[in-house]
């Protein structure tokens, strides 16, 4: 400690750089993993918000609500308790003439049934009247009020904005939660449909009547549309930024330690052990990681305060926790790479030179 | 019985055509309580002879004893406690840690030996007899040559030790300086009972010594 001290205290240039370096790289990953997270967590905040085990659709449809038709038929066996919500999915294009277009999913609900139950309002009330909608807060933050009216899908039926919900969304557009009958208005034309889907609470609830499938909810948020592919990019991305932190830490170590070999060589002629070196050279680094990690976590708290709402970041515990073991981890390995060439330092080599 | 002892020591480098004797059959003795300078020609092998008799490396062949201990076999961490507790090195040059303050050159071997360092007194006269009393706080970059040299000598002492290994100590001294070091050496040897083993092309140094020998192509010769 000692020795790693004085010497980045000695050196603060040559130090501060691969500080700046290694908060760089930082700063980075903790952005790119809350973009990730925040991202996945568009795609799933409704599925999660109701709290959904089991989802029922119709089997030809791929796994995808918004595609799923459940008919009269389909559901005619049906028993469902407090834990199962019916439900209807169809994307809108909602209009108003003073407010900017928002591209949306219609969901419809029952009143009677969890889904509508749960409903976490912001502002405003529950919808009571088929006409009445409750919407996502990204409305909100796009400029909607308390009583607008929408236009869907250019229907000639305006509904009303009584509420805003948070946590609404699906497959990263904003919720409009309606009426199950409003939905089959919206998807005119479908004898017979009664709803897109049922959503259960209870992990094992099966229902596979006619054309109905029961899935898991894991596999339902796997084939949500891009999702799969969306989160393995970021990881990928991550990955990567691991890998090259690691390799950056690990020359620069390396690179440093090749131009102190003379010092090792006059601190072992005078009687250093080698194990107080490699200490030093390991405690250094872990002190370079863990100053630039702070600055890196400082400029993201920063960041998340500055940025707008409608950036999908979500700068969570689990990432500061990760993000800085990881950080540490290569910072250790990095440095752990030229403890080879300390431990053969000759100290003969520190006379005559 | 000698502090250092070297019996038919020789030390080759390389192999084939490359193959350096560096050091051939030398025998040699340096007891406590004396000055002993080694003087001789570039490249007569003097900086090869001080690195075998403070257990920087080892011999081709023979034997080295310290304190009647032969050294040939021990551990590379044994030798390097050998080094920590018994013997002070001065080396040629660039012997100072470049980020550490003089003083903090102190501290380093008080973070690794715990026990029987000299006292802050005993420290403080010394800085003042080498002239370097109020530089303790500066870097090395900070210092002339002498002034680095004087602090390496400060620094080799600091742990105690029996035995002080100096090569060069006077390179970038003048006659002034050349003189309050040998006078200092010579007092080392005589009130604290060390033995002090100074390699040198320095003449000025001659009338601080107990015993002069010459090297020459590796071997070497008793003058004095
Ligand atoms: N590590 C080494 N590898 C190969 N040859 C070496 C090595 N160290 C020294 N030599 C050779 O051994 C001989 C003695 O070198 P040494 O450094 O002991 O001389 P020296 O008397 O200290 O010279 P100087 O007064 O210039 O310091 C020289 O011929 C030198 O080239
Ligand atoms: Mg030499």
């Amino acid at each position: 400690m000692f020795l790693a001290i004085k010497e980045i205290k000695r050196e603060k240039l040559r130090y501060g750089l691969i500080i700046l370096m290694i908060f760089l790289i930082s700063y980075l990953i903790f952005i790119l993993s809350s973009l990730a997270v925040g991202l996945a967590s568009e795609n799933t905040q409704a599925i999660e918000s109701w709290d959904a085990k089991q989802v029922v659709l119709n089997k030809n449809a791929n796994v995808s609500m918004s595609q799923s038709l459940l008919t009269k038929d389909d559901l005619s066996k049906t028993k469902l308790t407090k834990n199962e919500a019916l439900l209807g999915q169809t994307p809108v294009v909602a209009k108003n003439s003073n407010r900017p277009q928002v591209s949306a999913q219609f969901i419809g609900v029952k009143k009677d049934q969890f889904i509508y139950d749960d409903q976490e309002l912001i502002a405003g009330r529950k919808a009571k009247k088929d006409r009445e909608v409750v919407v996502d807060q990204a409305f909100q933050t796009k400029g909607y009020k308390l009583g607008d009216k929408l236009e869907l899908n250019g229907s000639a039926n305006k509904y009303r904005i009584v509420g805003f919900v948070k946590n609404a969304k699906i497959n990263i557009a904003p919720i409009i939660y309606g009426s199950l009958a409003s939905w089959r208005k919206l998807r005119q034309g479908m004898p017979n449909i009664k709803a897109s889907a049922i959503i259960s609470r209870n992990a094992n609830y099966s229902y596979n009547h006619a054309n109905s499938k029961t899935y898991p909810i894991a596999q339902f948020i796997k084939k949500l549309p891009g999702y799969t592919a969306q989160n393995m990019t970021f990881q990928l991305m991550i990955g990567f930024l691991f890998v090259i932190s690691l390799i950056i830490i690990a020359v620069f170590l390396y690179i440093l330690t090749m131009q102190k070999m003379h010092n090792f060589a006059v601190m072992r002629a005078q009687g250093i052990p080698s194990r107080t070196l490699v200490a030093a050279t390991v405690s250094q680094s872990v002190i370079l990681v863990v100053v630039g990690v702070i600055i890196g976590l400082a400029a993201m708290w920063l960041t998340a305060k500055v940025l707008p709402a409608a950036v999908p970041m979500s700068f969570t515990p689990q990432i500061i926790l990760s993000g800085t073991c990881g950080m540490l981890l290569t910072g250790i390995i990095g440095s752990l790479i030229p403890v080879r060439s300390i431990l053969k330092v000759d100290p003969a080599k520190a006379i005559g030179e | 019985m000698a502090v250092i002892e070297l019996k038919n020591v020789q030390k080759v480098y390389g192999t084939g055509a490359a193959e350096v004797q560096a050091l051939k059959q030398i025998d040699f003795k340096a007891n406590e309580g004396k000055v002993v300078l080694i003087m001789g020609p570039s490249g007569a092998g003097k900086s090869t002879f001080l690195t075998i008799a403070g257990s920087l490396q080892k011999p081709t062949s023979g034997q080295v004893y310290i304190n009647g201990e032969d050294i040939a076999n021990i551990s590379a961490k044994q030798s390097n406690a050998l080094r920590l507790n018994q013997i002070g090195f001065v080396l040629q040059a660039y012997n100072l840690i470049p980020f550490l303050t003089v003083k903090e050159q102190f501290e380093l071997v008080d973070h690794v030996k715990k026990q029987g360092n000299l006292d802050q007194a005993i420290m403080d006269k010394l800085l003042e007899q080498l002239g370097i009393a109020g530089l303790i706080n500066k870097y090395p970059s900070e210092l002339s040559g002498g002034q680095q040299q004087r602090a390496a000598i400060a620094r080799a002492l600091y742990a105690n030790p029996k035995i002080l290994l100096a090569d060069e100590p006077t390179a970038s001294l003048d006659s002034k300086n050349v003189d309050e070091v040998g006078q200092l050496f010579k007092n080392l040897a005589q009130n604290y009972q060390k033995a002090v083993i100074l390699v040198t092309h320095d003449p000025r140094l001659e009338k601080y010594a107990d015993h002069i020998y010459e090297m020459m192509d590796g071997e070497m010769i008793k003058k004095q």
